[in-house]
C-alpha cells in the first residue's frame, strides 16, 4: 500500500480506533444530584466512570481494545513496510478478521446503549464509542469490498 | 463433512456447551439477577446467544437435515463457528476479570460455556480438515 495514500476503508478504520480509544476515556456511565456548597463544604455533583474503572474493565473494554487492534492493523501495513504479517491467521483473511472484530465491537456497543442502568445515566463515553464502532465496522465492510491487497 | 446420524466430539462439545449456557443464562448471574435481567439484558446475554446460535446451527444440519447455505456473507460455517467460539471466549474472560459484584453460578456457567466453545470450534476445524488449524 502506498505509504501516504491510505484508503478510504483504511482511512475509517483508522479514525474510528482513535475515537474508540479516545472515548474509552471519557464518561461510560455518570451519576449527577444537584450540588450545593455550604461554606466550605461542597456537596453533590457528577460521578463518572469509564470504560476502563473497576466495575467495567475488561468487558466494556474489549470494544476498545477491538479498534486499537483493527487500527493497529491498518497502521502496521500502511507504514511499517518492513513489518511482514500472515495473508491469514487461523484460516480467516484479514479483511474477514477486521468484519468479525467489528461486528464483535459494535454488537458490544449496541447491547451496552440498550441496557438498563438506571440509576445511572450513559455517558458520552458511551456514545462515542457506539459511533466508533459503527465506523469500524463500516471501514470493515468497505474494505472487504475493496480490490485485494497485501495484508 | 461429518455423518448425518453421529456427531464428532467437536460436535457434541459445542451443542452440549449451547444447551448449558442457555438452561443457565436463566439462573443468577450477578447478584440475584441472572442474564435476561434488568442492568444485565442484553449485555451478558450476548453469550448464551452465541451458544444458541453455534448449538442450533449443529443440531438443525446434523439431526433435522436441514440444508443451509454453503457460506453466509462470505464465511463457510466453519470460519462462523471459529470466529463466534473466539468472540465467545473473548466475552467469557471478559466477564471473568470483570469486577462486577458477586459471582453466581450462572457466570460461572456462561464463563465455562464460552471456553468450551472455543475448544469446540477449534477441534471443528480439525475434524473438518479446514487446514484454519494445524
Amino acid at each position: 500500500m502506498d505509504k501516504l495514500k491510505l484508503s478510504t476503508a483504511n482511512l475509517v478504520i483508522l479514525i474510528a480506533g482513535v475515537v474508540m480509544l479516545i472515548s474509552s476515556f471519557l464518561a461510560f456511565n455518570k451519576f449527577s444530584t444537584p450540588s450545593a456548597t455550604i461554606g466550605s463544604i461542597h456537596i453533590g455533583g457528577t460521578v463518572s466512570r469509564n470504560a476502563w474503572s473497576s466495575g467495567y474493565f475488561l468487558i466494556a473494554t474489549i470494544p476498545a481494545l477491538i479498534g486499537i487492534v483493527m487500527a493497529a492493523h491498518v497502521a502496521v501495513v500502511a507504514f511499517a513496510s518492513g513489518v511482514k504479517l500472515p495473508d491469514t491467521v487461523l484460516g480467516l483473511t484479514w479483511n474477514q478478521i477486521h468484519l468479525v472484530l467489528a461486528f464483535q465491537a459494535t454488537i458490544m456497543m449496541v447491547a451496552f446503549l440498550i441496557q438498563s442502568t438506571s440509576p445511572l445515566d450513559k455517558g458520552i463515553g458511551l456514545f462515542g464509542m457506539l459511533i466508533a464502532a459503527i465506523g469500524l465496522l463500516v471501514g470493515a465492510i468497505l474494505r472487504s469490498r475493496e480490490a485485494p491487497a497485501v495484508g | 463433512m461429518a455423518d448425518r446420524q453421529s456427531p464428532t466430539p467437536a460436535e457434541i462439545t459445542i451443542m452440549a456447551a449451547g444447551a448449558v449456557m442457555l438452561v443457565f443464562s436463566f439462573l443468577n448471574f450477578a447478584g440475584d439477577t441472572s442474564a435476561w435481567g434488568s442492568h444485565l439484558f442484553p449485555i451478558a446475554t450476548l453469550l448464551p446467544l452465541y451458544g444458541l446460535v453455534m448449538g442450533l446451527q449443529i443440531a438443525l444440519t446434523k439431526f433435522a437435515g436441514v440444508k443451509l447455505p454453503e457460506s453466509v456473507l462470505g464465511f463457510t460455517w466453519e470460519q462462523v463457528h471459529l470466529a463466534l467460539g473466539l468472540m465467545a471466549g473473548l466475552m467469557a474472560l471478559g466477564w471473568l476479570l470483570t469486577d462486577y459484584g458477586d459471582k453466581q453460578i450462572g457466570m460461572w456457567f456462561e464463563i465455562l460455556g464460552g471456553i468450551a466453545l472455543v475448544v469446540g470450534a477449534v477441534m471443528l476445524q480439525r475434524e473438518r480438515n479446514t487446514g484454519a488449524i494445524g
